[in-house]
């Protein structure tokens, strides 16, 4: 069957997010805008950064994204993430490597109640004619510059956006104990460009890939969307397969 | 109602030489069976890198040797990938026109263009003019085999005048299919003249309706072959047992293992946004029905496993449906032992056959072994 990840999340669980309980409150966010890089990784540099209840993407690859928020519970923010392509049983998933929020506020918020491993740093989401950059600092250094060059107007149908799942503490039967929480946002599309994605700058340590090397690039999306940070859901024993340790926490959304 | 075999080639890690051998050898046994056993085809996919899922990447070699060990059956491409950094156009209709006259002129060429990122990545394709480039190779496939001499200028590739050799067994030419995994496929199968070989699981209320639209289409269609192949095909797990808790049992656990395995795959969709890939194709529903290696409930309706009397309860309202020929799928991953898909496929030839009308209309007597 379908190889497994091989991190044990329950070893360090002073290093992950801790949330207070599993009720989240949902956040809206109207008019963001995501650009988002696709690149393949060596599969030999992924192995341990996978939780063992989720299957490695064959090939494996990573999703960089910068997005630009500009209007939340907590005011406007920019977020630069990295994600692992990966598998929750039959379904694909990014795992959420690492973060850097514009503002402390957000940061916060993102770790302390959707369990992102997210820092507070300088992010930067910039439109220029021929080409969109983002760049995150932390602590002083440049940790990720980056680009969609050239975008070419596509549909939003052409896009698609894959759920989240992050690592972290919380309460459950009575325990606060270390899980993996499903993020599944909703997309409004208004706008959908993709372009060549380039990376000048990539401090994979930072991000808590150490071993990561972006290797072969896909391809690069940015969009103008209506989203959101839903309830949570679902969330995953960290050390059974998905398909046997999956909890729903509460219904779906009216919508869905 | 034709009945066919569906390759895959499935194996499982740890993958050794003999293990890849061993799977490999269980297939052609299968298939020597089952032309034993009077069934129709045997199809064999191009696929490439897509681990445990599918180790068959020169299926134009496993039919030859299905051909050479076999009398009646006939052999398909199913498919052939139709992007020149695949295979070139010329090579694909030297080999399988080789392929024909080998097998005494019972070769099908399914066509097709790729759905996962793994693959198309891996040649350095581009999504984007994979149906364009599929739709340019399948209109000069029949000249290159008809034609004595055949120059070509396209946008994908382009020769000067040659002869093509060999020409195929089969005059004018082998009956052409293409793959339908994604919705509105069936319209461009139908519009080429080209039989429509069903890839995916779908229910019996989508499959009706693409049938229906398959059907109209074609009687207007502009051929691309010599010939217009009106065939619908479609694709079946099979495990036939006497008793029927242990059929369905293991039928589950097969199709449950094959569902798994193809979730595992990156579609184009889901990491290259383009026009070309707007479909997940087979994926969303194979998704919905594997819940797990081990999921126990969900099942596509019309799944060909169970006692004798439940398949054929299947089949025929396959066939009311308007389908022409089903497509087994026997394994996956190695979960049925060999032994039991022997038994399964000669109980399938004697309890279930007979009771559909059949051209050959040959059960032989390796049915009752």
């Amino acid at each position: 069957m379908p190889l497994y990840g091989s991190l044990d999340i329950t070893q360090s669980p002073a290093r992950l997010p801790t949330l207070a309980n599993l009720d989240t409150e949902a956040w809206t966010l109207p008019r963001a805008e995501t650009m988002q890089l696709l690149i393949e990784v060596p599969r030999t540099t992924t192995e341990s950064l996978l939780p063992k209840a989720m299957h490695p993407a064959l090939p494996s690859y990573v999703a960089l994204a910068v997005t630009k928020y500009p209007e939340s519970p907590v005011g406007p923010f920019n977020l630069a993430v990295l994600r692992l392509g990966s598998r929750a049983g039959a379904h694909p998933r990014g795992f959420l490597l690492g973060a850097v929020a514009s503002s402390p506020a957000a940061a916060e918020a993102l770790r302390t109640r959707w369990g992102f491993p997210v820092e507070a740093g300088e992010v930067k989401f910039l439109r220029r004619h021929d080409r969109i950059t983002g760049t995150a600092r932390k602590d002083g250094r440049t940790i990720l510059d980056c680009a969609l060059v050239d975008p070419q107007p596509v549909a939003g149908s052409d896009v698609q956006y894959i759920n989240w799942v992050t690592a972290a503490n919380a309460p459950l039967d009575g325990q606060t104990q270390p899980m993996l929480i499903q993020v599944d946002p909703k997309y409004t599309f208004y706008k959908a460009e993709r372009g060549k994605p380039q990376v000048s700058a990539f401090d994979a340590a930072a991000w808590h890939a150490p071993n990561v090397t972006l290797a072969d690039p896909i391809i690069g999306t940015c969009c103008t969307v209506d989203t959101d940070l839903p309830r949570i859901r679902f969330v995953m024993d960290p050390l059974k397969p998905v398909f046997q340790g999956t909890r729903r926490i509460r219904e779906s959304r009216a919508d869905e | 109602m034709k009945f066919g075999l569906f390759y895959e080639i499935s194996i499982p890690r740890p993958w050794t030489p003999e293990k890849e051998r061993t799977v490999y050898n269980n297939c052609l046994e299968q298939v020597k069976l089952a032309d034993e056993l009077g069934f129709d085809h045997v199809w064999a996919v191009e696929h490439h890198f897509l681990e445990e899922y599918s180790h068959c990447s020169a299926p134009e070699l496993f039919l030859t040797a299905c051909a050479v060990l076999t009398k009646r059956i006939q052999v398909g491409h199913g498919i052939v990938v139709c992007v020149p950094e695949f295979n070139h156009p010329i090579k694909i209709a030297e080999r399988t026109a080789t392929l024909d006259l080998l097998s005494g002129g019972r070769l099908h060429v399914g066509t097709g263009r790729s759905a996962t990122w793994t693959e198309l990545g891996g040649f350095g394709a581009n999504p984007d003019t994979t149906k364009k480039s599929w739709d340019e190779f399948v209109r000069c496939l029949p000249r290159m085999w008809m034609q004595e001499t055949f120059s070509y200028q396209g946008e994908f590739w382009s020769m000067p005048e040659r002869t093509i050799l060999p020409k195929p067994y089969q005059k004018p030419h082998p009956p052409m299919w293409v793959a339908v995994t994604s919705p509105g496929t069936e319209i461009d199968a139908a519009d080429r003249g080209l039989g429509s070989l069903g890839l995916s699981f779908a229910g019996f209320e989508e499959q009706e309706k693409k049938i229906k639209e398959y059907r109209r289409r074609i009687q207007s269609c502009e051929p691309v072959g010599a010939f217009v192949n009106e065939q619908v095909a479609t694709t079946n797990f099979l495990f036939c047992h006497e008793d029927e808790k242990t059929g369905v049992e293991m039928g589950k656990k097969l199709g449950n293992t094959f569902n798994y395995l193809a979730t595992q795959l990156i579609s184009t969709r889901e990491v290259y946004s383009s026009p070309s890939y707007q479909s997940l194709g087979l994926l969303p529903a194979l998704r919905r029905a594997a819940t797990g290696p081990d999921a126990g409930e969900q099942q596509t309706e019309g799944m060909a496993y169970g006692d004798p009397a439940r398949i054929i309860r299947a089949v025929k309202k396959w066939e009311a449906l308007g389908v022409d020929c089903i497509n087994f799928i026997l394994n996956a991953n190695e979960v049925v032992p060999q032994d039991q898909v022997m038994a399964s496929l000669r109980l399938f030839a004697k309890e279930v056959m007979p009771h559909f009308a059949r051209k050959s209309g040959q059960v032989a007597a390796a049915a009752g072994e």
